[in-house]
């Protein structure tokens, strides 16, 4: 994953992923879904997994190299 | 032999070319800004010092104030040690009256906003924890920004920031276990949000941490149904009839005991309900009763006279034919955290420990249910 100019794509992805897990936790929360533990506590890992992946490939922030 | 026309072009290969004014530093040291400030300058110093929004320093400050003071007594320690960057102003003198001084008014902070936390088993690691950070400030007052001193520096911001960290960890649990779980996943969506503008805005990373920070405890706390709102402490419920009972029995955090024994159940089903978020569910019934439960607990163990069953959100369910016209009693319980036991032991003689342990025979509830009894 090379970084473009213009945006930071850890930035991005982690948002992406971030916002996923917080609608997931949400719709929990409101009763909209009923996520079991079983899937709900692999969800939580699956995303700081995902992002610390994210971070990892796109490298050190822009000025920081 | 040189001639003149030799030594010019000596001159002119040896002269060395001017070198460009070096670019000014920017300063490493932690100061309060005096040109971003809103109340003392202290978020607009940190946003400077890690190069990120002020805005959202002062924010994490409103945030932590609201979760138990923690961010009043940041702020206030900030106030105290960091110094300003006005170069008018008087340097900072450690004097034993200002340490004091200093040291005073955070154990008030402290003894006001959390009394019930302060004077607790806590007040020595709390007194530890403020000669460590007020030995590394002093540690980077006394080096004048050498390299240990820039160690200790960061040292010290990472206490600061860990403890902030795990100040909003507790709190975005216990805000979620108190119902506000919608709030506290509003939030962690708006850091991702906030992600997602930033990495347009030259990167914006330092919110995964608040992110993660939220999100963790969330779902945690999700995944068990964690809910204590309600009452707390240990309380046993004793009907006398039918007419005595409660719909239903809530507590938030403790010892839920209801005694069962004394009620003359009329023939069919009475239904009995518990719910309690973190803590223990017992229910006393009498010998001759059809009793049925139905539970579900987030995180804990079940006994119901078959053993103890225990795991991670999980419900048992008692479906067995009650023969008609039998006094039936279905207990539906429900706890987020904790143990529920129903069985025909006297819980206050025995004590939880010795209950909890045995592996008691719930025959005679059975057979009733078959009009046996």
């Amino acid at each position: 994953m090379t970084p473009r100019p213009g945006y930071d794509p850890a930035s991005l992805f982690s948002g992406v992923i971030v916002i996923v897990l917080g609608g997931l936790l949400l719709l929990d929360q409101a009763d909209v879904l009923e996520v079991q533990a079983e899937y709900l506590l692999p969800a939580v890992l699956a995303a700081l997994g995902g992002i610390l992946l994210v971070c990892g490939l796109a490298g050190p922030p822009r000025g920081r190299s | 032999m040189v001639t003149g026309g030799d030594v010019r072009q000596i001159a002119v290969m040896t002269e060395i070319p001017p070198t460009p004014p070096a670019p000014e530093e920017t300063p490493r040291r932690l100061t309060r800004s005096t040109s971003d400030s809103l109340v003392a300058g202290v978020a607009g110093g940190i946003g400077r010092h890690l190069n990120i929004d002020p805005l959202a320093i002062r924010i994490t400050f409103v945030i932590l104030t609201f979760a138990g003071g923690l961010g009043l007594i940041a702020y206030l320690l900030c106030l105290v040690f960091v110094p300003t960057d006005d170069p008018s102003a008087p340097p900072l003198k450690w004097g034993l009256a200002r340490t004091i001084g200093a040291g005073l008014l955070a154990v008030a902070a402290l003894a006001i906003l959390v009394p019930d936390w302060f004077w607790g088993p806590q007040l020595p690691l709390l007194l530890l924890a403020g000669a460590v950070v007020y030995l590394l400030v002093r540690m980077v007052r006394d080096d004048g920004g050498s390299h240990a001193g820039r160690v200790a520096a960061r040292i010290a911001i990472g206490i600061v920031l860990f403890a902030l960290a795990a100040g909003a960890f507790v709190a975005a649990a216990a805000g979620t276990a108190l119902g506000g779980g919608v709030v506290v996943a509003g939030l962690v969506i708006a850091c991702g949000v906030g992600l997602i503008g930033g990495a347009f805005r030259g990167g914006a990373r330092w919110l995964i941490v608040p992110a993660i920070v939220l999100a963790v405890p969330l779902g945690a706390v999700a995944a068990t149904d964690l809910d204590v709102r309600g009452t707390w402490g240990d309380r046993t419920f004793h009907p006398g009839t039918v007419a005595e009972l409660d719909d239903g029995y809530e507590m938030g955090l403790g010892s839920l005991k209801v005694d069962m024994s004394d009620v003359d159940l009329p023939p069919g089903r009475t239904d009995l309900r518990l719910d309690i978020g973190i803590g223990e569910i017992k229910v006393l019934v009498p010998e001759d009763v059809c009793v049925t439960t139905e539970a579900q607990v987030g995180m804990g163990a079940v006994n119901v006279g078959e053993g103890e069953q225990g795991g991670v959100d999980f419900d048992i369910s008692d479906d067995r034919t009650v023969a008609p016209g039998v006094a039936h009693l279905h207990v539906i319980a429900d706890a987020g955290v904790g143990y529920v036991g129903v069985g025909e032991h006297p819980f206050d003689v025995r004590g939880p420990e010795r209950w909890r342990d045995e592996q008691f025979d719930a025959g005679a509830n059975r057979a009733a249910c078959l009009g046996a009894a």
